[in-house]
This record gives structure tokens, C-alpha cells and sequence, in this order.
């Protein structure tokens, strides 16, 4: 099970619409960029004025994965070992997310493969974006 | 039956970093019940083999701790023990192994050690 | 006298710059270090700020100067392994009582500024010039040169401590919190710990070049075994613990493909070295090493984590921008101290430098040959943080002793020390040393 999240001003519109099964990522208008993790300016012209969020497709390949045996985080240590995977955004692949893969076997990932956007609750009930295999 | 125990070593053992409330002595009277013994812990094997030899204790296996379950396929026992400290690690493989666990403090209070 | 943080102008993060201005006439002379532990016991004289004082006397008393001949500082204040010390702890009062005490309790304790370093050694009577580097020794190291290359200074020192506490590494925190702020969920819940993103770019390495694990095994074993010739390390003051083959490959992973030994172990330590000018370097005790280079990688990666792609085009910059404003190529290193810790930065640091005329994707068939100290190719003599434990200086200090050709054990053999180099840590975000027996 995922912590909870509690968001915050930064990052509260992301977490709005994940909770409406939507995925949303920081844009720049003005650099016409996307980023991500959020941060207060765009890391190209380091203005914050003209920061958005866009909606996304939800798809995505998966660029690389790891196998995480020995986690830090004690509320997912009685899942390990897990995958961890980095998803590449069909929409920007410069932009990741990252993802447990759910219903992809512990080291039987298949990079390169395209995935598909979920929607899965975390300790508080805050939805969080993770990302399947799509067949 | 026989009974084999492996020991994780730091938080674990005496002579562990940290120490913790397993002695030699305690293994020693282990052996003398005719109980297999050896170590289960992240320090290298070959450094756990050297610590047994350095204090003159015979051993019968060393092993890492994701490694537990290798030791059912090499001693054919009635039961199996592991004495560790963490949560995570020791408890965790001990339970996925099908050992019987055992705290250090635990162990240290067993008649098996005493 | 207020402290700042070094401004960007000191870092020579382009490439097209040209020979660095101040080529050898910057020496390091004197190198000191304090004892290493596990964790702090809480005793006053080993905390992390009696370990810099430690570290800082045993520099001077090397270099063979009087503390008034020091007219300048650069120290790294964040002392941390990833320990915190937790807000509902009260502070150890005799370690309190030991020192003399700045407004941030602290300090001495989980930190350092150069105040408190200054209040607790008054002998340092001259220091007009002092700065703050951030995160790592590579860093000061770079901020250091300039500083005396500039004027700013012309006798500083150098210094990076650690402190690392009870408890587990990481462990603590937000990360035994049931539920976490929203900027850090971004990242963090999805449980990768530390090396994950090197082991990401290590296993793309292995699936573009056809490589593996096991190939990592020599590498390790000779970074062991020079770190238990390393008398200021961990393994060899605590554990003197060699790695063999059947240890390496069979150990659990962290986060596959790193297994427990391509992590270092948190410790505690501190080392400084002193640095001055190349005029007055001739007049004290040690050999001077003398600074060809100093270089900066400053790349931010795009995504979450740096791909193969984005680390093999920074490690090649940064070869370029160490070889450029050195004067050098290749062929004049002697030997490469290049991070460790991870023990998979290395290889893509090494392909970055093109050591030995390897190429990308060649260092792991290159740790098959002899890579050995005494071997034509030597890497990683000091054995880096595998070899020590967690400093990330242990690079620094055997460039220095091998070149004044007082490294002990680890001397290398097979070639003459003459120009090596170290630095590091990350492949995007690093900084490197070029040092010399002589100045051209």
C-alpha cells in the first residue's frame, strides 16, 4: 500500500485530477514545455508566470525498470520485492513517471512496451497515477 | 529430530556491530546439544566464516539472509531457526523460509542456548 | 565575518574555457583526517565537529605550518549520511558543554558552520577569507583552488565531514509516515531507495552493450582490496573484511541490478587538506600536488532520473572539459580516482574519460584485465568508498599520497605516478580535480 498524500499548494491541482482519473501535467505556455515533478518555475526560462496544467493521453512506454528488494518506506516493505518502473509519456517521452507496474510479475518486465494510465488508491484514499501493460 | 539454528550476526550476536545479547557461549551450548549452527547475515560469507574460525567455534553453514531457504535443501532437520534482529530482513526471510523465528533477546532466554 | 556559499563564477562548468588560468601554481600540501566509526557513540569527542577539529590540526600539523599561517576556510556544512538528528531528541549536554556553542544547537552536532569551527579553534587567528561549498569534498576541492588561484586566500583548508546516527539509513523521516506532503509523493512513493536510479542506468548499460552483473565482480575486489590499505578507512580500521567473488554475486539485492555491495556503508569521518599557493607550498613539509584543473558538470537531467543517453554524453563532456583546461589528454594520466559510490557510476565515469583508451561499453570487459595497483592500468587505487566507506574524499586523499608518493600499501607500481585525477560524485553533478607531481 502507497502512503497517503496530503496535497500541497504546488501540487494540488495534480492530485485534484487524478482523484478525477485524469492525468495532468505542469506546462509552460510560454516555453510551450511540459515538466515534471512540478516546481514553481519552468526549468527553461525560469519564470513562473506562465504555468499551466494539460491533461494527458494516459499512455506511455516503459523506458526502464528496477527490481526493489530493500525499500525505505516501511508502509511497502511487506510488498517487496516490487518493480519499479519509469514510464516515458507518449505525449512528451522527456517526461517520466513512475510506476509499480501492477499485474506485471516481480522481473518480467517488458521494456518498451506501451501502457495505459490507472488510477489507484493510496493510505488516505488519495488517488495516484500508475501505469499497466496495455495487451 | 535435529534441530539446526542459524544466527544473524550485528544487533544479533556479542560480537556484532552493534553487540547484541547472542554470546559465543550460548551457540557453544547449542552445539553441545548436537543442534546444527551457523550464521545468516549480510556480512560476507567469507568474513562470517573467518569470525567463526577467529573465536575456534565449529560451524556448519554460513549464509545470507535471502539465502535462508537454501539451507532446508542442505539439512534434512525437524526444525529450523533463525535468531535475528530486523523486522525486514531476519523475520521476514525466516518466515518465508518456513523457520521458526526468534528475536535475540528471545534466543538469548531459550533453553536450546542455555 | 559572515559566510556565503561559493557564487557560480568559481566553477568551471563549460567546456571552451581553455587552460585553466591558475595551471599549477595551486599545491595541495598537507592532508589530514580524523578516526572513522559506524555511527556517533554521543560522546563530545567524537562528534562530527571534534572530528573536523581533529581533521583541520591533523592538516596543518602535516603541511607543517603554524595555524596562523591559514588565512582561509572552505568547509561543506551539511554533515549528513541521511541521518537526521530527530526533533524530539534531546541534545547530549556534555557534548554541549564541550564546545563553545553558536545559536544553532546543532552545530557540532548534525552540521558545521564556520563559526563554530572558529570558536573552537582559536588558533586560527588569520582567516579573512572563508566560503561554504555545498555537499561534497569534490566540490570544496574546486571552490578551494580557485580561491587560492584568485588571491582570495593564500593557505586554506579544505574540509567535508560526516555524521551518521543510530537507526537505519533512511528509514526514518517521512518515510515511516503514513501519508506524505504532495511535492515529495511526486517522487518518493513508489519506495525507490538511493542507488535505484544508477541501477536503472546500469541495467540499460547491460541490455545496450550485452554486459552483467558479475562483470562488476574484479572491480569490487580490487576496491576492497585497496581500501584495506588505506589505514584512514572503515573496512581497514574496523572490518578488515575482503570480498571475494562468491560474496559479491551471491549478496541480496537493493534494488536489482545493485546488490548490498555496490552500496557504500554510511560512517562517520572528516578529512581536510590544505592548499596554497605553489610558491609557498615549496617551503613546507610535504611534497606539493599540484592543480592542473578544476572542472564542473552541472547538468540537470530532463525526467525523473538521467537516462544512459543524457549520463554517456555528460561523463564524455566532462572528460573534455578535465583534459581541456589541464592541458593534457588521455595519455598523460597516470591513474583515475573517479567515484564509486555507487560502485556503478564508475564505469560510466571511466568511458567518460576514455582511461586506458576504452570506449562506451568497454569498461566492464576492461575490470577483466589487471586493474590491479600494481598493474600497467590501475583503477580506483584508493579504492574509493567501497574500499572505505562513505566519504566520498577517500579519491582525493590517495590522489594527493600517490603523487607524493607516500600512499603507502596502495602505491602504485605498474606506472609512474605522475598526473592522476578524482572526482565525482554523480555523472550529472559532479566535480573533478586534476593533480600533478610537478606543475607543468
Amino acid at each position: 500500500m502507497k502512503q497517503g498524500v496530503i496535497p500541497d499548494d504546488l501540487t494540488a491541482p495534480f492530485w485534484s485530477a487524478a482523484n478525477e482519473s485524469k492525468l495532468v501535467i505542469q506546462n509552460c505556455s510560454q516555453c510551450d514545455r511540459l515538466q515534471h515533478p512540478p516546481a514553481a518555475d519552468c526549468g527553461l526560462c525560469k519564470s513562473g508566470d506562465n504555468l499551466e496544467w494539460k491533461e494527458m493521453s494516459g499512455t506511455g512506454r516503459i523506458y526502464n525498470y528496477g527490481v526493489v528488494h530493500d525499500c525505505p518506506i516501511r508502509l511497502l516493505q511487506d510488498d517487496q520485492p516490487f518493480n519499479v518502473a519509469v514510464i516515458m509519456l507518449d505525449d512528451d517521452p522527456g517526461i517520466q513517471m513512475y510506476s509499480h507496474l501492477p499485474g506485471t510479475p516481480v522481473d518480467d518486465v517488458p521494456v518498451g512496451s506501451a501502457v495505459e494510465v490507472v488510477f489507484e488508491e493510496s493510505a488516505n484514499g488519495q488517488k495516484i497515477p500508475e501505469w499497466k501493460v496495455v495487451k | 529430530m535435529a534441530i539446526l539454528i542459524s544466527f544473524d550476526i550485528d544487533g544479533t550476536m556479542e560480537i556484532g556491530d552493534p553487540p547484541g545479547p547472542v554470546t559465543l557461549k550460548m551457540v557453544k551450548a547449542a552445539r553441545a546439544k548436537g543442534i546444527i549452527t551457523g550464521s545468516c547475515s549480510d556480512r560476507p560469507m567469507s568474513a562470517q566464516r573467518a569470525i567463526w574460525e577467529e573465536y575456534g567455534i565449529e560451524y556448519d553453514f554460513v549464509c545470507y539472509k535471502h539465502l535462508l531457504s537454501d539451507l532446508k535443501n542442505q539439512f534434512e532437520v525437524g526444525e529450523y531457526f533463525h535468531v535475528g534482529d530486523r523486522d525486514d530482513l531476519d523475520r521476514k526471510y525466516a518466515i518465508r523460509a518456513g523457520f521458526g523465528f526468534f528475536w535475540p533477546a528471545e534466543a538469548a532466554e531459550n533453553p536450546l542456548l542455555l | 565575518m559572515a559566510t556565503g556559499y561559493a557564487p557560480p563564477s568559481m566553477y568551471r562548468s563549460q567546456e571552451g574555457m581553455g587552460i585553466w588560468e591558475h595551471r599549477g601554481k595551486v599545491a595541495a600540501v598537507g592532508v589530514g583526517h580524523s578516526p572513522t566509526e559506524r555511527r556517533w557513540d554521543e560522546r563530545p569527542e567524537t562528534s562530527v565537529g571534534a572530528w573536523s577539529i581533529m581533521a583541520l590540526r591533523n592538516a596543518i600539523a602535516d603541511a607543517g605550518v603554524s595555524p596562523d599561517q591559514v588565512d582561509g576556510l572552505v568547509i561543506v556544512p551539511a554533515t549528513t549520511t541521511g541521518a537526521f538528528w530527530p526533533k524530539d531528541k534531546p541534545l547530549p549536554q556534555d557534548v554541549i558543554n564541550s564546545f563553545v556553542q553558536t545559536d544553532d544547537p546543532l552545530d557540532g552536532i548534525a552540521k558545521l558552520s564556520v563559526e563554530w569551527l572558529l570558536k573552537n579553534m582559536p588558533e586560527l587567528t588569520n582567516i579573512n577569507y572563508s566560503v561554504y561549498a555545498p555537499v561534497c569534498m569534490s566540490n570544496a576541492l574546486n571552490v578551494a583552488a580557485q580561491a587560492v588561484g584568485d588571491g582570495l586566500a593564500h593557505t586554506v583548508l579544505v574540509l567535508k565531514a560526516w555524521h551518521n546516527l543510530e537507526g537505519r539509513y533512511y528509514q526514518g523521516g517521512q518515510n515511516a509516515q503514513e501519508s506524505i506532503a504532495g511535492t515529495s509523493a511526486m517522487t518518493s512513493l513508489w519506495g525507490a531507495p538511493a542507488c535505484y536510479g544508477t541501477a536503472l542506468q546500469f541495467a540499460e548499460y547491460c541490455r545496450k552493450y550485452g554486459k552483467d552483473h558479475d562483470m562488476m565482480t574484479p572491480f569490487i575486489i580490487n576496491s576492497r582490496r585497496n581500501g584495506l590499505m588505506f589505514p584512514e578507512g572503515y573496512w581497514a580500521q574496523h572490518r578488515p573484511e575482503e570480498l571475494t567473488a562468491e560474496d559479491y554475486q551471491l549478496a541480496r539485492w537493493i534494488a536489482k541490478p545493485a546488490n548490498l555491495f555496490d552500496n557504500d556503508i554510511p560512517i562517520m569521518c572528516a578529512a581536510s587538506y590544505l592548499f596554497t599557493t605553489a610558491e609557498r607550498a615549496k617551503d613546507m613539509k610535504q611534497k606539493p600536488v599540484y592543480i592542473l584543473n578544476h572542472a564542473d558538470s552541472d547538468a540537470v537531467p530532463r525526467g525523473l532520473t538521467p537516462t544512459l543517453e543524457e549520463v554517456e554524453a555528460e561523463c564524455a563532456l566532462t572528460g573534455r572539459k578535465i583534459y581541456e583546461g589541464a592541458g593534457i589528454t588521455v595519455d598523460d594520466l597516470s591513474f583515475e580516482n573517479m567515484y564509486d559510490g555507487f560502485t556503478q557510476f564508475h564505469q560510466f565515469h571511466i568511458e567518460g574519460l576514455g582511461y586506458r583508451g576504452i570506449e562506451l561499453g568497454e569498461a566492464l570487459d576492461f575490470y577483466q584485465t589487471d586493474i590491479s595497483i600494481e598493474g600497467p592500468n590501475p583503477v580506483s587505487p584508493s579504492g574509493g568508498n567501497i574500499g572505505s566507506g562513505r566519504s566520498r574524499f577517500w579519491m582525493h586523499t590517495d590522489s594527493i599520497q600517490q603523487l607524493q608518493g607516500r600512499a603507502g600499501g596502495r602505491q602504485i607500481t605498474g606506472v609512474n605516478a605522475e598526473i592522476g585525477v578524482s572526482g565525482g560524485p554523480m555523472p550529472l553533478g559532479g566535480n573533478y580535480t586534476v593533480w600533478s607531481a610537478t606543475p607543468d
